[in-house]
């Protein structure tokens, strides 16, 4: 969300330049810099007294979806606009008389706007609008001449990908499954963590057997919940799945164990606070050494992680002893 | 007395008070009046105004709305053209100049691969067209209000009515030839269409209702 000014209506009051936060009213194009302009803080907005300066939006609400049968009746009616419009272009170009120049001229563009407003409610109101991406995108894999602007086409994909808040016909049918998947997977991955920790406990109880089927099984719930995440398309590209690292990592140690390890605290539960203090500053190493790997994405030279196998601690290199919870250096895993 | 209403503005013609602005003493029957009169607001002919019914409230037949069966066809290059030139104002309203331009090129580029129109091209054949399009429109504006498209309504009830002002213009101009046109002025509004002939735009656009700064005027060149 940024502001724009109308220059049409600009009276030159230039109010916006001194309530602007950042100066990005003040720029040689007679246009707010938008990279400037903070999210909508509105100050020049209100400031105007011409009137001149508006909000737009970023991303836009989806249209409303046409039924076949309107869609059907506007272009069959764009259709005849169109030739209307080419007809009246014709008597135009063949006539010598000027009048009738100048009749079949507003005669043209009269159908001209009529066509492009029936398209228009045809669905191809919105730029942004995933009908329109769609049609762009067919024109290029599909081209009807050879020298159709590809470049124009693939240019406006990019600018206007993203731009919309729609959802498609068929992600909306798909909510409750979408729903479910995520639900699905946040109950596969505590079974799978779940029946680590019964394997692990009949291991000490010398119940081997039942120790091997609570691994197996384990094993199983985390193909189960990988599945239904990555049917959920939540496993974006490697920089935005770091970056989403990050924001998770950096949620658990500055807000969610703090109050956790406060509670515990109050509560006397010396066990609990162990472990959530462990983890906590974990988690902060971790956010720390995800957007390391962000910043260096593209290099290529191998690094090594050791992990603490007693707290989650994350080192690039093998320390003398953990720095979370002093466990020697040599227990340490290589990754 | 009896009055009667433009379909295309809403301008009403009282015979009780005439239009003497337009030549029409008061009192003049409907039927009296000629046929080359046309409304004062907005240029339509006589065809184009209904008597204003008695009883307001009473319910006008609808047409019967009928689903077209046809397949969603591929867009004609003109159609093309017309969409992405909608478009580029579309990014326009936004502040998108890139955008704006990159439809426009694309606009540009379908127009000139548009078919042209073969042969002489006449009047007389823009005049079947708008005939063929006024009786498509009831069905239409009927489908569109039937699957709740206000949309698509409102652009129905604007392009026939603008239908029918070319309907009117293309009559009168067959009929009086140059001299419709001859001593005054054309404007064609940039929202909706709607075409003008007087020698000065009318203060908002009949049709539409967008201020007269929108309604431009065509060149004699």
């Amino acid at each position: 969300m940024h502001a724009v000014r109308n220059v049409k209506l600009c009276t030159k009051d230039c109010l916006c330049l001194f309530v602007c936060p950042t100066g990005a009213t003040d720029t040689e194009t007679g246009q707010i810099d938008a990279e400037k302009c903070l999210d909508g803080c509105r100050a020049c907005v209100d400031a105007c007294p011409s009137h001149a300066i508006t909000i737009v939006p970023d991303t836009f609400p989806a249209p409303q979806l046409k039924t076949d049968a309107v869609k059907a009746s506007l272009l069959s009616l764009a259709g005849s606009k169109v030739k209307q419009e080419q007809t009246a272009n014709a008597i135009a170009r063949q006539t010598n008389n000027p009048i009738l120049k100048q009749f079949a001229s507003a005669l043209s563009k009269s159908n001209r706007l009529m066509a492009e407003d029936l398209l228009r409610e045809a669905g191809y109101l919105l730029p942004q609008s995933r009908n329109v991406q769609d049609l762009l995108q067919s024109l290029l894999d599909s081209p009807r001449t050879d020298d159709f602007p590809r470049e124009a086409a693939q240019r406006l994909l990019e600018l206007l990908e993203g731009r919309t808040t729609e959802t498609t016909e068929k992600e909306k049918n798909m909510a409750g499954t979408m729903d479910n998947l995520m639900e699905a997977f946040a109950g596969e991955s505590q079974a799978n963590r779940k029946y680590l920790a019964y394997s692990r406990k009949a291991e000490k109880e010398g119940k081997l057997n039942a120790a091997k089927l609570f691994k197996a099984a384990s094993d199983a719930e985390t193909l189960h919940a990988l599945k239904h995440f990555e049917v959920a398309g939540k496993v974006g590209g490697t920089a935005d799945n770091l970056k989403d690292a990050v924001a998770g990592e950096t949620h658990e140690y500055k807000d969610m164990y703090p109050d956790f390890v406060k509670v515990a605290e109050e509560e006397g539960n010396k066990a609990a606070l162990k472990s959530f203090e462990f983890a906590m500053k974990a988690e902060e190493v971790h956010a720390r050494l995800y957007q390391e790997a962000l910043d260096s994405i593209d290099e290529t030279e191998e690094v090594f992680y050791y992990l603490c196998p007693v707290c989650g601690n994350i080192e690039k290199s093998v320390p003398e002893k953990c720095s979370i919870c002093g466990v020697p250096g040599d227990k340490f895993i290589k990754y | 007395m009896k009055k009667y209403v433009c379909s295309v503005c809403g301008f009403v013609y009282d015979e009780t008070v005439g239009n003497p602005e337009g030549g029409i003493a008061p009192g003049t029957k409907w039927e009296d009046i000629p046929d080359d009169w046309v409304c004062p607001l907005c240029g339509a002919t006589k065809a184009e105004f209904e008597e204003q019914a008695e009883d307001v409230g009473s319910d006008v037949p609808q047409a019967p709305v009928e689903d077209r069966v046809e397949d969603m066809r591929e867009l004609s290059f003109g159609e093309l053209s017309a969409l992405c030139s909608n478009l580029s104002k579309g990014c326009a309203k936004q502040y998108l100049p890139e955008e704006t331009g990159l439809f426009d090129e694309l606009s540009q580029y379908y127009q000139s691969r548009a078919e042209p129109v073969d042969g002489d091209a006449q009047v007389g054949a823009l005049m079947d067209l708008i005939a063929q399009d006024l009786a498509g429109y009831p069905a239409a504006s009927g489908v569109a209000g039937r699957d709740d498209d206000r949309g698509a309504l409102r652009a129905l009830v604007w392009g026939e009515k603008v239908t029918k002002i070319l309907q009117s213009l293309t009559k009168r101009y067959e009929a009086k030839g140059d001299a419709l046109l001859e001593n005054t002025n054309v404007y064609v509004c940039e929202i909706c269409g709607f075409v003008f002939v007087g020698d000065k735009a009318p203060d908002v656009c009949p049709v539409c209702k967008v201020p007269n700064f929108k309604l431009a005027r065509v060149e004699r060149s």
